[in-house]
Formats: structure tokens, sequence, C-alpha cells
């Protein structure tokens, strides 16, 4: 049986118990991305958390997080915007907030991070939420669902729900940076040796692959910038996965998803066909927990991963 | 005492054309530096075993190199937090190099990027007797003494996946060093800095963090942001992707709270650059195909930016995320 090893020091914020922990009712931040171009990873986590017998009250006045994209025009708006969100999870009595994103899940611990660490900053950020009468008070947590799952749920427990194991289906992690890097701002396991995911699928009765190219960035910031170099990004990190052996990829960022499944074909010229079929981590693990694949949106994909679940008998 | 076992990637430009590896057995301290190991080896055992070292104590920069699959400064490591359950250390060169001889590389593109930014103070009194000496307030300083840090061991580069698909891109040191001019209030070249920079793709940064992992602090990913800011703070080179894209993200979250994708696209790339966006659109139309986007979507997505509407229905209480940008006074 395999168990994430967690750092000893590993920051209080990133697994102190909750409320939401005890009433098993979590605020839940979307992010954009899962409400516009991958819907179906925002309904396979709806789904997944009926399975779990978990409530997850989505934050509908919740702003996007800034992505890492606003930083670069003013230093502090992000913090401010996310102090908003927090104030909003506060005042629903919500003190644990769980996103499906890697790239929320950083730029919202580190503008909480900004927040606790510096009262110059929480009173810059509600002077201004003062003006339309909300306040944070600085109580909210911000976990990624890959975290929930295991701090929370348990691998045991996860392993002991399984309904439809994945029959040693060969899987590639792929963290994403923003879930893992900075450490300072992340810090739940190392970002060097990350087994989080590797765990997920272990418990839900899958092979997990190892490659570099884990931990690696999936060039999907850039993608508007360099498409090429983008594409190449994805090429370089899906050929050792693919030269690893995998049959298919899982992630817990849907940016991330959109650059796997969308430029693998882009990448091919450089780095060889690689068509590795991309989940949404809470699909493949609703898929586990017995949710019926054809509400998992899989047909969404643009690499239709339903070829190999058929050719592995995970579904007719 | 311990046995490491040293498994080192050999090669000679030279002579080899392919490299091979070498098994070298040490007993030391598990606890030696991965540098005094490769040392210890280098003199008991086979002194042609190549790799730059010098201070032995992270001042010089030398010895960075690729640990168990970790790229750092060998003089930094401990052999006992890399080695695996039977002692082996694996040593190769950095990454994003051209190896030369052994841990060897060939350093030329990463200097040559320092090289582009006159990497030298270009004073504002430049004509002045030198009576006075140029002073700085302790808050001026205060901005550049974590990046005067950097050693120049080219850690960040190592790691920078950027530069592993693309040569052309600066990096993550030369940025960093960029920024310790950029905000040099003695400096006169400010502008020049940054159009240079700007040049050598400052934009294409990913965002990824990997260059967080600098031995010195340095955080160049942190220092990249700042460069970017001044950008746009100084209205330098704004007409480029990198600044439209954070800009229109930047305007989009204002008027919907959201970030809208479609409108990005557009604003990003540019709504009349005809075969910018037909080189978008296969992944668009993909897209459409599997539902992710639905043709109206893509349509009022498409459209509605042209005739300056917003294409998203904006979130809930929008005015309060209006009310934070005017309170910020946010350029969008
Ligand atoms: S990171 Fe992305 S998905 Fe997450 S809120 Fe921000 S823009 Fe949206
Ligand atoms: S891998 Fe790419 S898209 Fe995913 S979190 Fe990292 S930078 Fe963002
Ligand atoms: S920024 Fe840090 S890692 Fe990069 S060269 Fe300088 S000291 Fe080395
Ligand atoms: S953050 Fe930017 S510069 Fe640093 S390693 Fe990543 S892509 Fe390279
Ligand atoms: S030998 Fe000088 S930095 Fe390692």
């Amino acid at each position: 049986m395999s168990t994430t090893i967690l750092p000893e020091d590993r920051p209080l914020a990133s697994h102190k118990s909750t409320r939401s922990r005890e009433t098993k009712r979590y605020g839940f931040f979307p992010g954009c991305v899962a409400k516009e171009s991958c819907k179906e990873l925002f309904n396979s986590t709806m789904l997944l958390a009926d399975k779990l017998g978990i409530e997850l009250i989505e934050l509908t006045a919740a702003s996007c997080c800034g992505a890492s994209v606003v930083n670069d025009v003013n230093r502090d708006v992000a913090r401010v915007l996310n102090a908003r969100t927090y104030a909003q999870a506060e005042a629903l009595g919500l003190d644990d907030v769980i996103t499906i994103c890697s790239t929320c899940t950083g730029h919202m611990r580190a503008a909480n991070k900004e927040l606790l660490e510096s009262e110059e900053r929480m009173d810059q950020a509600n002077a201004i939420l003062g003006k339309f009468g909300a306040k944070y008070h600085g109580e909210v947590v911000v976990r990624h669902l890959l975290w929930m799952l295991i701090d929370d749920i348990g691998l045991d427990n996860l392993r002991s729900m399984v309904v439809r194991p994945l029959n040693g289906l060969k899987v590639a992690p792929f963290y994403g940076c923003h879930i893992i890097r900075p450490e300072s701002v992340n810090g739940w396991e190392s970002a060097r040796n990350p087994h989080s995911l590797e765990d997920v699928i272990e418990a839900i009765g899958g092979e997990a692959v190892d490659y570099a190219g884990k931990t690696r960035c999936c060039g999907f910031h850039i993608q508007l910038e360099k498409d090429n170099v983008a594409s190449s990004m994805v090429g370089q990190n899906m050929r050792m996965a693919k030269d690893s052996g995998a049959e298919a990829v899982i992630t817990p960022c849907p940016l991330c998803h959109l650059a796997l499944d969308g430029y693998q074909q882009d990448a091919a010229a450089r780095w060889g066909r690689t068509d590795l079929p991309t989940f949404h981590l809470p699909q493949l693990v609703a898929f586990a927990l017995g949710v019926p694949p054809e509400k998992l949106g899989l047909n969404k994909h643009l690499i239709d991963p339903r070829a190999i679940m058929v050719e592995r008998e995970l579904i007719s | 005492m311990a046995q490491i076992k040293l498994d080192i990637f050999r090669f000679d430009e030279a002579t080899d054309t392919v490299p091979h590896r070498d098994i070298v057995e040490v007993d030391i301290p598990e606890t030696t530096t991965v540098l005094d190991a490769l040392e210890y080896a280098k003199a008991e055992v086979d002194g042609s075993i190549s790799f730059r070292r010098s201070c032995r104590s992270a001042i010089c920069g030398s010895c960075s190199m690729n640990i168990n699959g970790v790229t750092g400064l060998a003089c930094k490591t401990p052999c006992n937090t890399v080695m695996d359950d039977e002692g082996v250390v694996k040593v190769d060169p950095m990454p994003n190099f051209q190896p030369m001889k052994d841990m060897v590389v060939h350093m030329d593109p990463f200097w040559d990027k320092y090289a582009r930014l006159k990497p030298y103070l270009q004073a504002k009194d430049k004509d002045s007797d030198h009576a006075t000496e140029r002073r700085v307030s302790p808050e001026d300083m205060k901005k550049l003494v974590d990046v005067a840090n950097c050693i120049m061991c080219a850690t960040c580069y190592a790691l920078c996946p950027v530069v592993s698909v693309d040569p052309a891109f600066a990096g993550p040191a030369a940025i960093a060093y960029a920024y310790r001019f950029i905000e040099d209030v003695r400096d006169a070249k400010r502008t020049e800095r940054i159009a240079q920079i700007s040049e050598d793709y400052l934009w294409l940064c990913a965002h990824c963090y990997a260059c967080s992992y600098c031995p010195k602090h340095v955080d160049p990913n942190d220092r990249i942001i700042d460069v970017k800011r001044a950008a746009i703070n100084d209205k330098v080179m704004l007409d480029e992707r990198g600044p439209r894209h954070a800009l229109v993200v930047a305007k989009t979250i204002k008027q919907t709270g959201m970030l809208a994708e479609t409108e990005v696209i557009l604003g990003t790339v540019g709504r009349f650059n005809v075969r910018g966006l037909l080189k978008v659109t296969p992944l668009a139309l993909r897209m459409v195909a599997r539902g992710k986007l639905t043709p109206v979507e893509m349509a009022v997505g498409g459209t509605a930016p042209m005739l300056g509407l917003a294409s998203m229905k904006p979130i809930p209480k929008v005015n309060e995320v209006r009310t934070i940008f005017e309170s910020l006074e946010v350029p969008v």
C-alpha cells in the first residue's frame, strides 16, 4: 500500500483542519475554464462530490483568481480579487475553498499567503472590500480537490469506494506547475518528487507511469505568445510519457488539459505522434467510483479517451 | 563512513561521439557534498573526471550540474539528501547546454544572453567628475540586493522548459539581471533595457516557477513579473502579444469578473490579424466539433468584442470587481 509522504514542515494553511472538513460542506471555486471550455470537468466534479458524500457549495459570485497574468499588470489586484472571494466564502460560513485547477490553486494560495502574512496588505484589501460592505477575516484555506481527496477522504477509504477499478490502465500523472510550485506557496508535497496523483491512480486500480515530464510545464500560458513553443512543450512531455509506456494521462488542471489534449497533434511534427488521451482528475475518479461514463463528458475531448477504455474493457 | 556510488556521465567532445557512464565507488561520510565526492573520486580513482568548481561554498557559480535528475550546485548538495537506497548519486551535465567534457558544458549561449543586456551601470550622470558618490536610498537598494546575489550558475537556465524548446528565449537569469539595472535609480537606459529584453522574449516565460529553485534566492520568476510590470507601466513595446494578452485578460476580468476566453484570444492575437487568427482557428474548430465551445459561443465570442461588447455574462455583483480595479488604478 502506498501512502503519500508529506513534508513534516508543510505550511499549516495547506492541511489544517477546518470546519468544512467536519461538516463535509466545502466552498467550491471552479474557476473560469471549468465553466467555459472544460465544462466536463465541472460536471464530473459535481458527480464525484455526490459519490464522496460531500457538498461543494459553488461560490457563484466569485471572480477569476487573476490567473498568472494579472500580476503582470498590477501587483495588488489579484490579491484583492481573491480576498473578495474569501470574504464571500466566510459569509457563507465556509472556511475551506476547494479548487479544481492547478493555476487557481497556486495563485489563490499565493494571494492568501500574502494577505495572512502582512497586516498592511490585509488592511489594504479590507479597505477596498469595505467600500461594498465586505471583509475578509483571514480564516480561509484554499486546497485543491486532489489534496482534499487524500487528506479528508483518505486513500484507503477511496480504495474501498471503487466499484470500477481501472484494470491496470497505465496512467501518466501530469501535475502542472502551480499545484506544486513554488513550494513556499503550495508545499503540500514535494514539488520535485510529488506522489499524490500516483497514489490516487493506484487507489482506483490504475498503474502510475513515472516520467520526467510529470512536473514540467505544459506551456499553456504562452500558447498565444508563440504557439509552436507551447505545443513543443506539450510534445516533449507527452513523448516522455509515451516512451515510459503511458496509455493515458491524468491532470488536476484544466489549462494543462486544454494544452495536452489540444496540442499533441500540432507537436507531432517535432516529437512524433503521441495521441495520449487526457483525463481530468475528477473524471477518472468519478468513473472508478461508478458514475456512468456517458455523464463524464468523455466525448468532449479532442483525443477521445474511449478507445483505450474499450480496449482495456473498462467500457463497452 | 558510507559507500557512495557515483554514477558519472562521461563524454569528451574531442574524442567521443556518444557518452557512456562510469560507476566510481568512494568511501566517504554520507554528509559529504556531491562536489567533494567528485573531488575525492578525481583525486583517488580517476583523474580524468571533469567538472567545474572553485569556491566550494556556493559563491562562484561554477559547479551546477544535474544530480539524480535535479539540477543544482554540487557544492551545496550533501550526498545523503539525494542518494537512493543503494547509495547511488547520479551526476550529469546541466540540461539545456551542449556537453563539452563530462559535467563541463559550453556556457556560451548563457553568457551571450548576458552580454546582450549590457550588464553594467550606464549612469545618468556619466559626465560627472566622480567627486561625489552616486547615492541610492535604502528603499531603492532593497529592490536590488536579492538579484545582486546572482552567481550566474545557470541552474535556472538549465531548469527552464522554454529554453529547452526555444533557445532564442533570454532565460530566467538574464531577465532577472535586466531587472537589476531596470530598477537601478542611477541607470539611464531603463527604456532601452526594457525594449531589449522584450525583444529577447521576456513575454515567452511560461510562468512555470521551475526557476524558483535558484540556490541564491534570486527568484527570477518573480523578477520576470516585475520587468513585465515595468514594461506595462512605462508603456514600452506594448503592441506585442504578451503585453496585449496580460492587458486583455485584466480587461475582461474587470468587465465580466471572469476570464472570457474568446475575447482573450482575439485581443491577444489581434482581431484584425487574419493570418494569426486562422492559425488559432483550427483548434477552435476542433473544439467546436467536440462540443467544447458551441458554435454560438464562438460566433458570439468572435463578433461581440468586435462590436465592443463584452461577450460573457458578468458574474453577480461585478460592480465590486470594478471597484477593486478602480481603487487600485489598474490601467485597463
Ligand atoms: S486560473 Fe484560470 S481557470 Fe483558474 S480562475 Fe483563473 S483564469 Fe480562471
Ligand atoms: S503546466 Fe502549464 S497550464 Fe498547467 S499549471 Fe503549469 S503553467 Fe499552468
Ligand atoms: S538567478 Fe539564481 S539560479 Fe539563475 S544564475 Fe543566478 S544564481 Fe544561478
Ligand atoms: S518561470 Fe519562466 S523563466 Fe522561469 S523556468 Fe519557467 S518559463 Fe523559464
Ligand atoms: S564550487 Fe562555487 S558554487 Fe559550487
